[in-house]
């Protein structure tokens, strides 16, 4: 089946942009503890220096027209049980021929900008490392995607959406990259149209199920190993820290999405408290400008399907919270790179990644946290030409398109 | 007694701020919905759209306030050690019986101190067949129109501070209590505190206790356990469970991260009315609520004296920011308790374990009923209060000098 993709621009209408503008002018803000700092969620100073340069500085239309200029379409996916979905989708060809077609799938609160200073990097050509073609959708239900209309598009529907998405650009075979949901996804794209179409992957997030003394005998064992080593002690100590005080959003998602739905598209600053604190949160230092937050609200606050939509994924995946997110996936043979970043909140033990697919490469970063693609495009985009490159593990995979003229 | 710094308490609500709200409601944005959701992915869009309608269409705020000034209100100011002082907002209706049972009954959340209406007369009536109460309601600290505290760290022991200031303020050095939601895990504060001392007994409608461990209580433990699954009308009814399995999250999140969510509440009425709602439609027993009441009550948050922020720091604090349990630093007792059963109560109880609450020496079990009881079932709750305090009833005279019959 191939569709034609109709190219894309974002056009938010007038009235849409005027009544942020009026809703901003009416904020009310909640008074705050004495010496709260960020112990009680996002602080009070920050929401109203970033409300108020929303109100007067930022500039959506100057945002707008710079996104624009990043080669952006929309194309009709029919996915089985749901009818069809208008994807929205970044798609940058290199000038190699013989690029690496490549998917980027982005997560929450991701959009599909978290690849964009990835572009340049990857479609570049060089004798020294491989090129790449990069589409980067929306994932459905975000950004300029269409929102599924009914219940039960979970792991498997997402998969065969981007699957099908490849197909339609004439990518029979593909690589793929992701972390958040991205990395999730990916589990389901890897089991379902692993080798057959996904021939690769990277994961910023590797995530799995924990191991059991019946899953993973030898990694359940080495958890009696805790109490003499410090590496896996710090690293289940970050997790239960985030497990205790950072998943109330996980929770109200996967259980009611539709009632923080009400606040999330009726009240900016409560959309923009929500989200930043993530953004805070999962980077570790990161010198967010304004205009980088305000943008990223933005994208939320303007979006087609309106931002109560995307909250619904977590529903989805965990079928109302009542199982995990891997649902009906297993361990598969596609070959599998693993980039750690050192303030990614969700530090599982590196062991357990094992337990996700065939790790054929892994990096260890100084720097950088959850939005590693934003934070930092040049160590992604170098893990990505060492894996796919010459001499690299993955090299090849995608036979006829090894990323060289 | 120092001097009373005791107001009378008009709810006035400024102009400008009906128009504030008049202003947001008119720029509402509803999110979309799926197919076919009903209540499964939380609050249904059809209820939201009507409700909003009827709030900028139809509900009159000014009526509501002045009903809700016909109520006997005040304020005075209670020192509480470590926090300065805050200025508490209460209900504090007498009965003709002047020997009538001076009861403290505090609310929690999404409640508030109207909950207590309801049963205001048939606790204050004078009767032959039942004892009589003098009724004092306030709104906790950070809810309604009491003060917000002003620092980290207010938590079991100084909501119990309040509770005993303010009744011995009234001239109340001895009294009993009733609470359900928050008011339960205060009352337990409250009664390990002043227990004895002060509060002669208490009544809860949320006697909710954690599994009985071996080691601490052999005998409740060995007893739950060889009895067959709980097929109590609670299990049966699914308000606990749903609670339990897809009720959580406003829990989770104001455990944790009660500032975040609170930019939402604070600045979207919409948004506090589907996250309030939700728990008026899902914690009840099939109670038909009208849009008027749900406003009424979604307003008292709206209009609040600190913010809508503020009311969810309780769980906050009362939590460790969700490291340990709200019970911590309380004890079993022997002050007399009383506990009532309702069918659509969402926070687990188990009758064979209540008795690691405190001294029961009242129980009573209903068929209809849920988590708001004194709202749903006010006749139903006010009867267990005369039965237990009444003559005859296990609690009879607790406090000396004011058994409730002149």
């Amino acid at each position: 089946m191939t569709t034609w993709a109709k190219p894309f621009t974002v056009a938010v209408p007038d009235a849409d942009v005027e009544r942020l503008h009026a809703k901003l002018e009416l904020a009310t803000f909640p008074d705050e503890l004495d010496g709260a700092g960020w112990d009680y969620g996002v602080p009070l100073a920050d929401i109203k220096r970033l409300s108020e340069y929303w109100k007067n500085t930022f500039d959506w239309r100057k945002a707008e027209r710079s996104i624009n200029e990043i080669p952006q379409f929309t194309t009709d996916i029919e996915v089985d049980g749901f009818g069809s979905l208008n994807v929205h989708f970044v798609h940058q060809k290199s000038e190699v021929e013989n690029a690496i077609p490549l998917l980027f799938v982005h997560g929450w609160p991701g959009h599909f900008l978290e690849v964009r200073k990835l572009l340049p990097l990857l479609t570049a050509g060089s004798h020294d490392h491989p090129a790449f073609h990069v589409v980067a959708p929306s994932l459905p239900g975000f950004g300029f995607s269409e929102a599924p209309g009914k219940p039960g598009f979970a792991g498997p529907q997402f998969a065969e959406t981007f699957n099908k998405l490849m197909l339609s650009l004439g990518y029979n075979e593909y690589v793929y990259q992701g972390g958040d949901f991205g990395h999730i996804i990916g589990v389901y794209v890897a089991n379902i149209y692993g080798h057959k179409h996904m021939k690769g992957w990277l994961s910023n997030m590797p995530m799995y199920r924990r191991p059991t003394a019946f899953s993973n005998p030898l990694l359940f064992l080495e958890l009696l190993t805790l109490p003499f080593n410090k590496t896996l002690r710090d690293r289940i100590a970050a997790v239960q820290h985030l497990q205790t005080t950072g998943m109330g959003y996980f929770n109200v998602q996967a259980t009611v999405p539709q009632t923080i739905g009400y606040s999330l598209a009726d009240s900016p600053i409560g959309l923009l408290a929500w989200l930043y604190e993530k953004l805070y949160m999962g980077v570790g230092g990161y010198p967010w400008t304004e205009d980088e937050v305000l943008e990223w609200i933005s994208i939320y606050w303007f979006s087609r399907a309106g931002p109560g939509a995307p909250a619904r994924i977590y529903y989805e995946l965990t079928g109302g919270n009542s199982h995990d997110l891997f649902e009906g996936t297993t361990w598969t043979s596609v070959p599998l790179g693993l980039a750690w970043f050192p303030q990614e909140p969700v530090r599982l033990p590196k062991s357990w990644a094992h337990m996700i697919g065939k790790v054929v490469f892994e990096s260890d970063h100084e720097v950088g946290g959850h939005f590693a693609a934003f934070e930092q495009p040049q160590a992604l985009v170098s893990d990505l030409r060492k894996m796919f490159g010459k001499g690299g593990p993955a090299h090849g995979v995608v036979p006829g398109k090894d990323g060289y003229q | 007694m120092s001097n009373s710094t005791e107001q009378p308490f008009v709810l006035a609500v400024p102009d400008d701020d009906l128009a504030l709200l008049r202003k947001k409601l008119d720029l509402v944005r509803f999110p979309d919905e799926l197919d076919d959701a009903a209540w499964s992915y939380g609050v249904p869009l059809a209820d939201m759209k009507r409700l909003v309608s009827h709030w900028v269409n139809g509900y009159d705020w000014r009526k509501s306030e002045a009903e809700i000034n016909k109520l006997p209100m005040f304020t005075r100011d209670i020192d509480v050690h470590g926090f300065g002082t805050l200025n508490i907002h209460y209900v504090h209706q007498k009965s003709e019986v002047k020997n009538a049972i001076p009861l403290l009954f505090s609310h929690g959340w999404p409640g508030d101190f109207l909950e207590a209406r309801k049963m205001l007369p048939l606790l204050t009536e004078k009767s032959p067949d039942h004892p009589s109460f003098h009724v004092v309601a306030l709104s906790l600290p950070g809810f309604g129109f009491s003060e917000a505290p002003k620092k980290p760290g207010f938590a079991g022991r100084q909501y119990a501070e309040v509770f005993n200031k303010l009744m011995l303020s009234l001239g109340y050095n001895e009294y009993v209590y009733q609470g359900g939601d928050w008011g339960y895990i205060l009352g337990l504060h409250a009664v390990t505190h002043y227990g004895h001392k002060h509060i002669k007994a208490w009544h809860t409608n949320v006697p909710s206790v954690g599994p009985p461990k071996l080691l601490s209580n052999p005998l409740v433990w060995l007893s739950s356990w060889l009895s067959s699954s709980n097929n109590s009308s609670q299990a049966k009814h699914g308000n606990a469970r749903n609670w339990r399995t897809k009720g959580m999250g406003y829990f989770m999140e104001q455990a944790t991260q009660p500032q975040t969510i609170g930019y939402s509440l604070t600045d979207s009425p919409v948004g506090l009315l589907a996250w309030i709602y939700e728990k008026l439609v899902t914690w009840t027993d099939g109670y038909p609520w009208t849009d008027d009441e749900v406003l009424e009550w979604i307003s008292i948050y709206w209009f609040s004296r600190s913010c809508p922020a503020a009311a969810g720091r309780i769980y906050y604090e009362l939590t460790g920011q969700n490291t340990h349990d709200t019970k911590a630093g309380t004890k079993w007792m022997s002050v007399p308790l009383g506990v009532s059963y309702f069918p659509g109560e969402i926070i687990p109880t188990i009758k064979a374990w209540s008795s690691m609450i405190g001294n029961i020496v009242f129980e009573s079990e209903h068929d209809k009923g849920g988590h708001f009881a004194a709202f749903e079932q006010p006749e139903k709750l006010a009867g267990d209060l005369w039965k237990m305090y009444g003559k005859g009833g296990p609690a009879h005279g607790v406090v000396f000098g004011k058994n409730g019959y002149d």
